[in-house]
């Protein structure tokens, strides 16, 4: 089976006045679809770096980054900007610790806005599909509300209801439990295994060892490369 | 709704104090432009329309009483379309009961049914009075309090009075239109008269022409035959006029003063503008994480700038929805306004199509050009610069420069042991934190200022002016008589009255300039005061005043250069005197008020020896020992009703200054037309000051929580942000200070050359500068207070959870 994302040789410099600062040193990994994989390490070990190397959100120095999914393969930073942007809102579900909902849109129209945006779904569709979304998360009859009145716990589920709008095969979670207590950080992944079972690719960062155990494989990231063990297959 | 309209209405709807301040700012200058470029367009049509529709007289004549036999031996006069006579004679007159005087100018008709020039337009009551009744000019409404139904007493020359029944109320815009100087006019038939003590006789020609109405030349022509003819017969003529008929004497100086009003209007546009542009790209740096989420989950820069076009496009929507019905109420009361003034009436309110489409233009445009620098430079934000909120960091670098100078200056105060208090420090960094912005608020409020200040400084230049000018007008009261007294005669009963200082008696010359071909340029008035007389001091351009032994020697005002703009001293200048022409020597050029046609002085020595009235005079000037309004007034009317006790023929006994005031009352409509848009600057300043500091307010939420949970008080963190706001104001003043200087020399040059028509000396007043720094400090508090206050009020756990 071909990895559905492919990482090969990626190279991640910072600049800034005070000097160059190299955060990947050649990262070399794949992940298959239908995983859920997770990437641990310490703070500042450059997992979230990692990360925006696969969403395309920050530019990598040298290396390449593939994608294979809903019939096409793409390397990822050969796309221009826009095209990079509808790419990644039909590709790839963007889930983060702080939730980034928009605070002036209520949860429906947060759900319904990657929709709007990439234009897969009529707008009385995407209406029934954020609906639906909501549902599943338990928030249907917030749904009008604005974020700010939710608890920290149910906004992240409706960002990940929203990062699941456009149906992209994979999901990429940057601590998403980081800001959230242990109960509902438990919640969340449940219904993230409930995702990787219906076949969705799960990305998770996390520095939290404990959460090792539940991850389909992972890594763990030290100082930009990748730690000396090889990759942990877990069984469940 | 899609969701992403939903943002953008929410945008609108959430932050309601930055909508309205945008929108403001944007109607503003619509509103600005709107109401000028209105009024602009309906006085520029009405006031040439309105005046034609009233039939004006090409020529006016004052000449010698004629009757209506010589009159009709004028009608067939070739070129001539229609001519009439009427009688014009000045008298006091007051409403029965009233104590103050004032001096009509009356003009009496024999049919006002048969009125064909120079129509008079019914305001209230009957437009044609019948024996015994009179009907007033609406002006004379604003200096006599009186109703149709009352009665007008009039005063006679021999000091007796009679009363005439107050029975209409017309408006005349063609009779004075060219002189704003003239006596409000009231009508009464030619049967009247006698009552008045007057004969029943005209002593003014009115002509209108039958082809070239609009031509100069034409009219100058048949002008000029008229008044040969007119002399021929024996007549003398006096002041004379010519006028085109679509062209309101005084058009070019109102284009003009709507044309000052207009640039100040395209300012504050461009104020505005700069307004726009700092707010929104405040907005755009606080939706930087918006932008950074939306790209994140797929939108696209297209998008994004489209959402943001469509939110200024909502802005300029709503303040046009603000700014063009008040635009064009607006236009139409300032055209009221001046019509007003000017004594003519508008063809009614009407929307006015081009500032209609002006103003879309503006609402619309202005907010996008503001807005593209900053919505294209919002919309290029990277998710990642907008989700770490790294962009602010990535893009300052190290410590600016301004940043190491001023903490070097501070090392070197504090090495010389003085020490800076930390709060105003931090407020001077703030202030120069943002520089774009502050370079905008600042050239914003310093335009206000440097305008406001210039307002004041042509005030003063124009009073001056006139005050300078006043030094035509030294004598404390005119005093004419029907008939010449001699000199000595009148000295000594003059000095009879308590209070007067000095007699001296004048004469007067009415000749014609000419063409070097003969033909007729303009009329001139000679006065002729004794050549040693103190009661002139003229501004002299070139060459010298007047000396007893001039013969065929004049000092002329500088209205002759329209006619023969290379004139120096020391060239002759034909002129037709007496009937007679005759060279005369240019011995010297003043400047004058030129609405009225060219002044000139001549000794009275040589004139009165040629009107053969040598040691007489009709026309005495009397000089008090105090030289205040309420004594001039009070000296005129005990000098007329001393003389005419003593059984002289008094005609008017006039106070000094009373010509003066009503110049500069017309100067003060003209510079409260400019103070209000000097005025207008200045709120659309203080807009930017207040839009400035709640942007730097809200961008340093945390900042300001992090200082208050190291205990720094309310009042400390309203200190902070008023200093803060209290220093642009106080640096934009000091940079309008310098920037008032041209702005002054510009506008003053301006509205001299459209007034007077000639540039005049500029004259500086503190008072601008004093009135503009409380002004600027009491606003520049103003529009931090209520930031301040928002941040004081921020309680340390909204600070820091502050996004
Ligand atoms: N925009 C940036 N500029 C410079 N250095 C950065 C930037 N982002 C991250 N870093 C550095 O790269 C390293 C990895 O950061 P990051 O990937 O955020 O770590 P993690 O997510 O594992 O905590 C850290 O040392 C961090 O300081
Ligand atoms: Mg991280």
């Amino acid at each position: 089976m071909q990895p559905i994302i492919e990482l090969r040789n990626v190279v991640k410099v910072y600049s800034s006045p005070a000097g160059d600062y190299e955060a990947l040193h050649g990262i070399n990994l794949e992940i298959y679809p239908g995983e859920f994989f997770g990437i641990l390490g310490k703070s500042g070990a450059g997992k979230s770096t990692l990360l925006n190397m696969i969403t395309g959100v920050d530019r990598l120095t040298s290396g390449e980054v593939i994608v294979r999914a809903r019939g096409r393969e793409v390397s990822v930073h050969t796309l221009g900007e826009n095209a990079l942007a509808l790419w990644r809102g039909r590709t790839i579900g963007v889930v983060y610790q702080s939730f980034q909902l928009l605070p002036m849109l209520n949860l429906l129209q947060n759900v319904m806005l990657p929709m709007d945006l990439c234009g897969d779904y009529h707008p009385r569709r995407s209406r029934e599909r954020a609906l639906e979304l909501l549902r599943r998360v338990e928030l249907e009859e917030h749904a009008f509300k604005p974020p700010a009145f939710i608890s920290g716990g149910q906004q992240q589920r409706v960002a990940i209801a929203r990062a699941l709008a456009n149906d992209p095969p994979i999901l990429v979670a940057d601590e998403p439990t980081g800001s959230l207590d242990s109960v509902t950080a438990d919640h969340i992944f449940d219904f993230f295994e409930e995702l990787v079972a219906e076949g969705k690719t799960i990305v998770m960062v996390t520095h939290d060892h404990g959460l090792m155990p539940r991850f389909d494989r992972y890594v763990r990231i030290v100082d930009g490369q990748l730690a000396e063990d090889p990759v942990e297959e877990v069984a469940v | 709704m899609r969701p992403r309209w939903q943002k953008v209405l929410s945008d609108i709807w959430d932050n309601k104090v930055r909508t309205l301040l945008v929108v403001l700012s944007i109607a503003v200058g619509v509103l600005a432009i709107g109401v000028i470029a209105g009024a602009y367009v309906i006085i520029s049509h009405d006031m040439s329309v309105s005046y034609a529709a009233k039939n004006p007289a090409n020529i006016e004549i004052r000449m010698d009483d004629f009757d209506e036999d010589f009159l009709n031996t004028l009608r067939d006069f070739d070129g001539v379309a229609d001519v009439e006579g009427r009688r014009v004679f000045g008298m006091r007159a007051r409403r029965v009961g009233d104590t103050a005087w004032k001096v009509l100018d009356i003009v009496a008709f024999k049919d006002f049914k048969a009125n064909t020039i120079n129509l008079l337009e019914p305001v209230r009551g009957v437009p044609a009075p019948e024996k015994g009744q009179i009907v007033l000019e609406k002006t004379v409404l604003e200096e006599i309090s009186i109703a149709v139904g009352d009665e007008l007493e009039v005063e006679l020359p021999d000091g007796t009075t009679r009363r005439l029944e107050v029975v209409g109320v017309v408006l005349d815009s063609s009779t004075s239109a060219a002189d704003f100087l003239a006596a409000p006019l009231a009508y009464i038939t030619l049967d009247t008269a006698p009552s008045l003590g007057q004969p029943e006789l005209y002593n003014r020609l009115y002509a209108t022409l039958s082809e070239g109405q609009d031509d100069d030349a034409h009219i100058r022509a048949v002008f000029a035959d008229l008044k040969d003819t007119i002399e021929k017969s024996g007549y003398d003529v006096g002041l004379t006029r010519r006028s085109k008929t679509h062209e309101h004497p005084l058009a070019s100086i109102v284009n003009a003063v709507l044309g000052i009003l207009m640039a100040l209007g395209v300012l504050i546009v461009f104020l505005s503008s700069s307004l726009i542009a700092n707010t929104l790209s405040a907005l755009l740096q606080q939706h930087m994480r918006h932008i950074g989420v939306i790209k994140l989950i797929g939108g696209r820069n297209r998008q994004v700038f489209l959402m943001y076009l469509s939110l200024i496009f909502a802005f300029g929507v709503m303040a046009l929805l603000i700014a063009v019905p008040l635009g064009g109420q607006g236009a139409y009361a300032l055209a009221q306004f001046i019509a007003d003034q000017m004594s003519f009436s508008l063809l009614g309110y009407r929307i006015v199509p081009i500032s209609f489409v002006i103003q879309i233009a503006i609402g619309m445009l202005v907010p996008l050009v503001a807005g593209f620098v900053p919505v294209v430079r919002g919309t290029r934000v990277t998710v990642l610069q907008a989700i770490s909120g790294d962009a602010l960091r990535l893009q300052a670098g190290g410590p600016t420069r301004w940043e190491r100078f001023q903490l070097r200056v501070t090392q070197a105060l504090a090495r010389r042991g003085i020490h800076v208090p930390r709060p105003l420090l931090i407020s001077l960094r703030n202030t120069f934190r943002r520089r774009g912005r502050l370079a905008l608020t600042l050239f914003t409020l310093t335009m206000g200022g440097a305008i406001f200040i210039s307002v004041f400084n042509v005030r003063v230049t124009l009073n001056e002016y006139v005050r300078q000018v006043g030094n035509y007008f030294l004598a404390d009261v005119t005093l004419d008589f029907e008939r010449p007294y001699r000199l000595d005669e009148i000295r000594q009963y003059a000095m009879r009255l308590d209070g007067v200082t000095w007699v001296e008696g004048w004469a007067y010359a009415s000749a014609e300039i000419l063409y070097p071909d003969g033909t007729v340029a303009d009329n001139i008035n000679i006065l002729a005061p004794p050549a040693n007389s103190g009661l002139v001091s003229p501004l002299m351009i070139s060459g010298r005043w007047i000396t007893p032994q001039d013969r065929q020697k004049l000092v002329i005002s500088e209205g002759i250069f329209d006619y023969y703009p290379d004139l120096k001293v020391g060239d002759t200048l034909p002129l037709k005197i007496n009937a007679r022409e005759e060279a005369w020597e240019v011995v010297g050029i003043f400047k004058f008020i030129g609405v009225e046609g060219i002044l000139g002085y001549a000794p009275y020595e040589y004139i009165a020896a040629e009107q053969n009235l040598a040691r007489r005079s009709y026309s005495y000037r009397l000089v008090a020992e105090r030289h205040d309004r309420a004594y001039q007034k009070q000296l005129a009317d005990r000098a007329a009703q001393a003389f005419r006790d003593w059984g002289f023929h008094v005609r008017e006994a006039v106070p000094g200054l009373s010509t003066l005031d009503d110049a500069s009352e017309s100067l003060d409509i003209l510079v409260t037309f400019l103070l209000i848009m000097a005025l207008l600057t200045a709120v659309v300043g203080a807009m930017g000051l207040a839009g400035t500091m709640s942007m730097n307010v809200l961008e340093r939420t945390r900042e300001i929580g992090v200082m208050r949970a190291i205990g720094a008080t309310d009042s400390a963190v309203m200190r902070m942000v008023i200093t803060e706001g209290t220093l642009i104001g106080v640096i934009s003043w000091g940079l309008a200070v310098v920037l008032s200087v041209p702005i002054t020399y510009l506008l003053a040059t301006i509205v001299s050359l459209a007034v007077f028509n000639t540039p005049i000396t500029i004259v500086f007043t503190p008072l601008g500068y004093i009135i503009w720094i409380g002004l600027v400090l009491l606003l520049s508090a103003v529009s931090s207070v209520l930031p301040a206050r928002n941040a004081a009020r921020l309680t340390i756990r909204e600070v820091l959870a502050y996004e």
